[in-house]
């Protein structure tokens, strides 16, 4: 049992653009998912069963199946209709399921503001629109930061699953590294520990980030 | 459809055969990480709590992928099913350790203090007093739990273990029908996963049937 790091300095720099990748993508999906989950979920809580009821399929049926099965469905799927790259089907496929998993968190913080507030901020003149926007989104929005927290530092690990349908993430950008070098424990220990460290910095932003909305609740 | 019907049901066994094992290992492996937490030996309680920290904190993904081709540098030859069994143990049971952990602690401290100065021994307050009134929230987590590993044996697939999404991916493949290859397999997840959720629950009534509220 003998350890040979050497290898992966060698192809640092290859990792580091998988790095670069890995984030680029983890921002984007951050972005798409926390955005279309507020968005899914106002259209599904505000619209009448037509709209709502689709929505709500939606929502349930992301989350009660696997994000590698979805990423095969949209990968095949997709790529019989048009050309498109892993990538960009790596990003829907990620943002498509973490959204419906946020879209569950806002429906809960939505319905647990509005439950008390609606009527009070109607009865005092407000609007419809003016309600849910100076009223209620506020307050389910920060009430919603500690399990966004959670599920952003989950879909960030999830990024590398991406890998299997050929997105070129930290994980896939090292198998050409790995297969070369024969070397798969060294490189596999440091991708670990790249994420470890990604994971590390993600609770101290979550942590600092529900002491900053704490005191507003 | 009625031709891949059967290669799927079949498949959808390796899932649930898979999973049942490591939920099952995990489940020891959990039981030891907690009793690690409360050995008086501090190394011990620093492994059980570092063990947590990293598992928990790198995806399930790479782990997989740095036991099955990693592992025969450290002299850890497994096969691709065993493999799965045994990352899927090792990385549900650092999240079960923190669920039993918390459902240890959601028990009032005065019920095992009130135990102690009746004369039960320690292990007799453990066995006898907490871990009943413990068993309905640790039952429940560990459900949760169950769910989310059944949905990550999923990613066995690419250490090319013959499950369900392995044989939908394939099956997608060589028929061209993705949306009826996803609509079948789905639904063999959402079968599993919602009996894995009816017997959590019914788990959860016989445990708290005798609960005070």
């Amino acid at each position: 049992m003998t350890f040979d790091f050497s290898p992966v300095l060698t192809y640092l720099p290859t990792l580091i653009q998988g790095i670069g990748i890995t984030l680029l993508i983890g921002v984007i999906v951050a972005l798409f998912s926390v955005a279309g989950g507020l968005l899914v979920a106002v259209i599904s809580i505000y619209t009448n069963k037509v709209i709502s009821w689709p929505l709500r399929a939606f929502i349930w049926l992301f989350m009660t199946t696997p994000l590698l099965l979805q990423l095969y469905f949209l990968y095949f799927g997709l790529g019989e209709l048009i050309l498109i790259p892993a990538i960009v089907v790596g990003i829907l496929g990620l943002g498509f399921h973490y959204m419906a998993y946020n879209a569950d968190i806002f429906i809960a913080t939505i319905r647990s503001v509005s439950d008390g507030q609606y009527e009070a901020s109607r009865s005092l003149g407000f609007g419809h629109g003016a309600t849910l926007f100076n009223i209620i989104l506020p307050q389910a929005l920060i009430r919603a930061v500690p399990q966004l927290g959670n599920n952003l530092i989950l879909m960030v690990k999830d990024t590398s699953v991406l890998s299997a349908i050929g997105v070129a993430e930290l994980v896939y950008a090292s198998q050409y590294a790995i297969s070369v070098s024969f070397r798969p424990f060294e490189f596999f220990i440091v991708i670990a520990l790249i994420y470890y460290a990604i994971n590390i910095l993600m609770e101290l932003g979550q942590a600092w980030l529900e002491r900053q909305t704490a005191f507003r609740r | 459809m009625v031709e891949v019907t059967p290669l799927l049901v079949k498949a959808a066994w390796v899932t649930i055969d898979i999973s049942v094992r490591a939920i099952v290992f995990g489940f020891l492996v959990a039981s030891a990480l907690v009793f690690f937490r409360s050995v008086k030996f501090t190394p011990v309680r620093w492994f059980s709590r570092a063990y947590v920290s990293v598992v928990r904190g790198t995806p399930y993904f790479v782990q997989l992928l740095l036991i099955f081709y990693g592992g025969p540098t450290i002299g850890l030859d497994l096969d691709p099913f065993t493999c799965g069994v045994v990352v899927g143990a090792f990385n549900i049971g650092a999240y079960m350790s923190e669920a039993i952990r918390g459902a240890i602690e959601s028990v009032d401290k005065g019920q095992s203090e009130a135990s102690r100065s009746l004369g039960l021994g320690r292990l007799a307050t453990m066995v006898n007093v907490v871990l009943p009134q413990a068993a309905g929230l640790m039952i429940r987590s560990i459900g949760v739990l169950a769910i989310v590993l059944i949905k990550n044996s999923s990613l066995v697939s690419i250490i090319s273990v013959v499950e369900l999404t392995y044989q939908a991916q394939r099956l997608i493949g060589s028929t061209y029908k993705p949306l009826e290859i996803f609509a079948v397999s789905a639904l063999m997840y959402i079968v599993i996963i919602y009996a894995v959720m009816g017997i959590v629950e019914l788990a959860y009534r016989r445990t708290t049937r005798f609960n005070a509220l």
